[in-house]
Formats: C-alpha cells, structure tokens, sequence
C-alpha cells in the first residue's frame, strides 16, 4: 500500500511535472517547425534564417509593447506585419536563385546570409542585451493537486489551436488544396491556371508569420535576445527531420514525442546530454527511414 | 559528328587551362603571402603577422569546406567540429603531453580520422540538405557537450598551451617569431591546398566529381559513390583538424567558440566568396573576410551585417566567387598561349 502511495507520488509530483513541462515546449518547437516544414513541403527550401525570423517576431512585439500597445493586439499583429517581410524575402531573394540547378544548396546558403544580417541588425538596433517582456496573465492554476502557470497552459491551448487551424487551412480548404497542388506538382498546376509564383511567395509568407507568432507567444516565457533563434532552431530541425520534411503530420507528432523524450531523460541524465540523445535518436530515425517518419505536405 | 578523339582532346585541354590558371593563382598567393611577411617583418609588425596567420588557419577551415562543396557537391555546416577538434587535440598533447609540434600533428590526425569514419558513417548516409542538417546538428551537439565537460575546461576552454618551437630538421621555427610562424603556416596550408589539388586529379576526385554532376548515374558506370563520399569527408575533417590544430600554437589558448556554428557558416561564406570549386579560392577568400572585418571593424562593431549583405549577394550574382569572376580571361591568355588559333 505503500508502495502505490510511493508510486503515485512519483507519477504527480515529478513525472507530471516534466510531462507538462515537455508540451509547453514542444508546443514552441512545433509552432517553429510547423513553418519550416510547409515552406520546405512546398518550395524545397531549408529556411536557415527561421530562428531569425522567430527572434524578429519577438523584438517586434518588444518595439509595440513598448509603444503602449496591449499584449493581446500583438499577438495578432506581429503575425500580420511579418507576412510582407517574408513574401518580399522570397521576392527578392529566392525566387532569383530558383531556377538554378542545385537550388536547395543556393536557397539554403541565401537564408543562411539573410539570418547572418539579422542577428547583428538585433544588436545594433535592441542591444545585445536580453530584454524581458512581463507576462501577460499571471497567476497559476490548481490541476490534480499541481500548480501549473496559466500563460503556460495558455501557450498550450493556443498552440493546439494553431496547429489545428493550420491543419484545415492546408487539408480542408480550397487554398490549401492549391498550395497542395502547387508542391505536388508545379507545372501541372500552373496550366491549371494556379499562380504557381504567388503561391510560393505567399507559403512562404505564411511559414514566416508563423514563426513570429511563436516568437511573440514564447517571448513571455523564455525572454528576447539576439541569438534567441539560434538556441530554439535546432530542437526545430530535429523535429521536422525525424517526422519528415515537409511533413504537417509529422512535425506535430515528433514535436511532441521529442520534446517529451527530452523532459523525461532530463530527470536520469544531465540536461546537457538530452541534446546528443535527441540528436542520436534523429540520426536512428534517418538510418531506419532516411525521409523521416512521414510522407511529404504534396502527397499528404 | 565529331569523333571521340577530338572530344577527349578539347575536354582535356579546357582542364589544362582551367588547372594552369588555378596554379597560376596559387603561386600568386604564395607570392603574395611572402612579400607580406618581408614588409610586415622590415616595418616590426606583430598584431597584423598574427591576423593574417589567423586568416591562413581559417583558410584551412575554407578549403576543407570547399572539398566537400565545390568536389562533391555536399554542403557541411559542421567542419568547425573537426577544426574544434584539431584545436582540442593539438592543444591538449602539447600542454599534456609533450610540446613537439609534429606529435601533435600526429595525433590531431589519427584522431580525427577516427572520429571523421565514425562522423562520415552517420553523415554521408543522408543526401542534400539532409547531410547539411545532419553536420549541423552533429557540430552543434558536440560545441555544448565540451561546454559543459569541466576536463576540457568547459566554456573556458584550455588556456596555457606552451610556446612551443617546430623542428624543421634543418633549423627550427618558433611560434613566438610572428614573421617566422606566418611563413610556416602559409607552407603548411599550402602544402595541405596542393595534397588537395593533387587528390582532386586523381581517379577517386575525378569520381567526386562525378558525383557532384550526376550522383545517380555514377553507380551504373560501376564506380562506389558511398565510398567516394565517405573519403572525400574523412580528408575534409583531416583538412579541418590540422588547420585547427595550428590554431593553439598560434594563440596559446582553445576554447568552445572554435566548435559553434559561427566557424562553420564562416567557413561557407569564405568558400562562396573566395570562388566555390577551386581550392585556393577558400584562401583567397579567407584572407578578402579577414580584411574587409577589420577594414569595417574600425567603423563598427557591426562587421557582419556588411559582410552578411556581401555573402547573400554573391549567392545571387556571383556564385562562382571571387576566383571565378577572374578566371575566365586569365583561362583565355593561358589557352592562347597553350595553342595559338589554328585554322
């Protein structure tokens, strides 16, 4: 009797815990990687600079918030003001070098340069210094005898609520079906009278402002720093590649399996090596199914 | 139809001309290099001997970037591993072990070829941009384990590596002479750039590039495209860690920055704007960063947003870098030269 007090215990007060831990970061990491993964699903792009874009979306909300505008209409127009910032990037600087033969190198290496500029364009415009941004509801709720923070569980919610909507913008509406058709396809879609160029400019768009809004939604939790996209963007890639690049499906699921793996370990093992276990338990994935656990965003 | 003879004849001499003004490049830059140490050396310069000794090094770091992108057509993000790991090595044997420059040579090398099968075994199983994630996540796990690993010294590294004097045979070569150890790091990244060069006319670099053209048609002409792959990674990591391992010698000190991303992507930016697919563009490119940062550092801490801004451009618009956008009319005079028009 004992024994099962002990063990539900353990289960409520240091599993749960760390479970609840692990989907409140996993709900950041899959916001990320549900950008990267549509942009590559459709345009074959490795965006490099998402964890830039992550962090731009964050100083946004420092520069509004610190213009007197509410927390709440933030979360909102962050979001909408970095949809032209991201079709204008693949305007300017992708569609140039889309043509060319070996694309996924030249794309890659573009978003790669452009994160380069905006890392320092952080410095030199926010400082390097980190920048705190108060948390907009306070307070913790009582759940099964544990207190968890209510922007947490918000956070979640509303990650939940994203990744839902993204899932029926891209597998239930006609839009979706022609971004479908777009990556699944492209000349055919064309000559279906797809407008294949905006279609790409505006996924792009897209996975962008989804990238601001994590930025945005995490800036509470984790603080703004230049290099804050950096820290974040390799859980993401890990994420997308062991559920398979271009993969909604599969983002959302290793993003929760992951991050859980990470949260658990992180009680037996130092947190310093969660990051080779996840790491190894990426390169055991590509060994066993070199594309990932699932199927591209065209052939979804 | 022109018959194969002819064919063979004009493929051969366009690679002649191509290896003659990329030769013709390399000895300028040796020149270069030498008439830069006899002034520095005359006028008593210490800090600018020692910048360009660290352009040289990270050179290395470029080259071995550009045998896996400009060769065979993969894109590492993770060779500052290997040259972390050089540094690492090198810096631990003379401090620990014993302060003989070529021990540490030694083992720098054993180890990392090790270290690269093992890395090569994950790596070169993924194609494209797969390979470029997987060096990256494999560079970037390793940087936070020696962060926190207090044996290494953790996120202070491992400071005091000893002055250490390299035994020519015929002479000896202190580290702590700037004008001295500038012209010996300029022999030994020019002695690694002409192993490459050779490799890069021998039958397995010609299968590279092969692969880097067509990667699905080179096993039906029956040639081991994961082995090539495979090799080409191993001399890439062994071209890393002993640039890296000159670095210790260098500056006395190693520490995990050597490991970050930050050496990586700056190695793929040397790469692009030195001339990707050359050898000695990576060095030319190399020295170019080194002194466009300090021409803008006395401007502004901001050096990387310019030299960010010239990366992306040079994506766009040049993509065969700086020796590319010479080339070609120095290719004309050397074919000219070679075989004055016939008709």
């Amino acid at each position: 009797m004992a024994d099962m007090h002990g063990l539900i215990d353990t289960l409520q007060f240091v599993f749960a815990p760390q479970i609840v831990n692990g989907l409140s970061i996993g709900v950041a990491v899959i916001l990320m990687a549900l950008g990267l993964t549509i942009i590559f699903g459709l345009l074959d792009v490795i965006n490099m600079a998402h964890g830039e874009f992550y962090a731009l979306g964050a100083y946004l909300a420092v520069s509004l918030l610190a213009a007197g505008v509410n927390f709440w209409v933030c979360l909102v127009a962050v979001p909408v003001l970095m949809l032209p910032v991201g079709y204008v990037v693949e305007r300017a600087l992708i569609q140039r070098v889309f043509d060319r033969k070996d694309r996924h190198v030249l794309t890659l290496l573009l978003t790669f340069g452009l994160g380069v500029v905006l890392e320092d364009a952080f410095r030199v415009v926010y400082g390097p210094n980190t920048v705190r941004v108060d948390t907009p509801i306070g307070g913790a709720a009582q759940i099964l005898g544990m207190y968890f923070p209510n922007y947490r569980l918000f956070v979640m919610a509303v990650g939940a609520a994203i990744v839902a909507a993204v899932w029926i913008v891209v597998f239930r509406t006609s839009m979706g079906a022609i971004v479908r058709a777009a990556a699944y396809d492209r000349q055919m879609a064309s000559s279906l009278g797809v407008p294949v160029a905006r279609v790409y400019s505006a996924t792009f768009a897209f996975g962008i402002g989804l990238a601001g809004l994590a930025g945005v939604l995490l800036a509470p939790i984790y603080s703004v720093f230049p290099t804050m996209g950096k820290d974040f963007i390799l859980l993401a890639f890990t994420v997308v590649i062991v559920g398979g690049l271009g993969s909604i499906k599969g983002a959302v699921i290793a993003g929760i399996v992951l991050m859980q793996i990470q949260a658990l370990a992180s009680l037996y093992i130092s947190p310093v090596w969660t990051d080779p276990l996840l790491f190894g338990v990426m390169v055991l994935v590509l060994m066993w199914r070199p594309r990932g656990l699932f199927g591209a965003l065209g052939n979804g | 139809m022109a018959d194969a003879g002819s064919v063979i004849e004009a493929v051969r001499r366009s690679e002649d001309s191509r290896r003659r003004s990329l030769s013709a490049f390399a000895l300028a830059f040796v020149a270069f290099g030498v008439a830069f140490a006899a002034i520095a050396a005359a006028r008593g310069e210490v800090f600018f001997l020692r910048l360009a000794t660290e352009a040289l090094i990270f050179g290395g770091l470029a080259l071995s970037a550009d045998i896996l992108l400009g060769y065979a057509g993969m894109l590492s993000l993770g060779q500052a591993l290997f040259f972390g790991l050089g540094a690492y090595v090198s810096a631990l044997v003379l401090k620990n072990v014993l302060p003989s420059f070529w021990l540490a040579m030694l083992v720098t090398l054993l180890v990392t070829t090790l270290i690269g099968l093992i890395a090569a075994v994950i790596a070169t199983r993924a194609r494209g941009v797969y390979f470029a994630l997987i060096t990256f996540g494999l560079a970037q796990v390793v940087a936070k384990v020696v962060f926190n690993t207090p044996s290494l010294g953790a996120s202070d590294g491992i400071i005091g590596v000893p002055v250490i004097a390299i035994d020519l045979g015929v002479g000896q070569v202190t580290a702590a002479s700037p004008a001295a150890f500038f012209l010996f790091c300029l022999a030994f990244i020019m002695a690694l750039y002409c192993l490459c060069a050779y490799l890069a006319r021998t039958p397995g670099g010609r299968v590279l590039a092969a692969i880097r053209s067509n990667e699905d048609r080179v096993p039906f002409l029956g040639y081991p495209v994961t082995r090539a792959r495979m090799l080409a990674f191993v001399l890439a990591a062994d071209v890393a860690a002993l640039s890296g391992a000159l670095y210790p010698v260098l500056r006395g000190f190693v520490s995990p920055e050597l490991l970050y991303f930050e050496v990586s992507g700056n190695a793929i930016i040397t790469v692009i704007i030195g001339g990707m697919g050359t050898l000695i563009g990576p060095l030319y490119g190399s020295a170019l960063i080194v002194v466009l940062k300090s021409v803008i550092g006395s401007y502004t801490a901001h050096h990387l947003i310019v030299i960010g801004s010239l990366f992306v451009l040079a994506v766009i618009f040049f993509p065969q870098g700086l020796i590319g956008a010479v080339r070609p009319s120095l290719e004309r005079r050397f074919a000219l030269r070679a075989a004055p028009l016939r008709r």
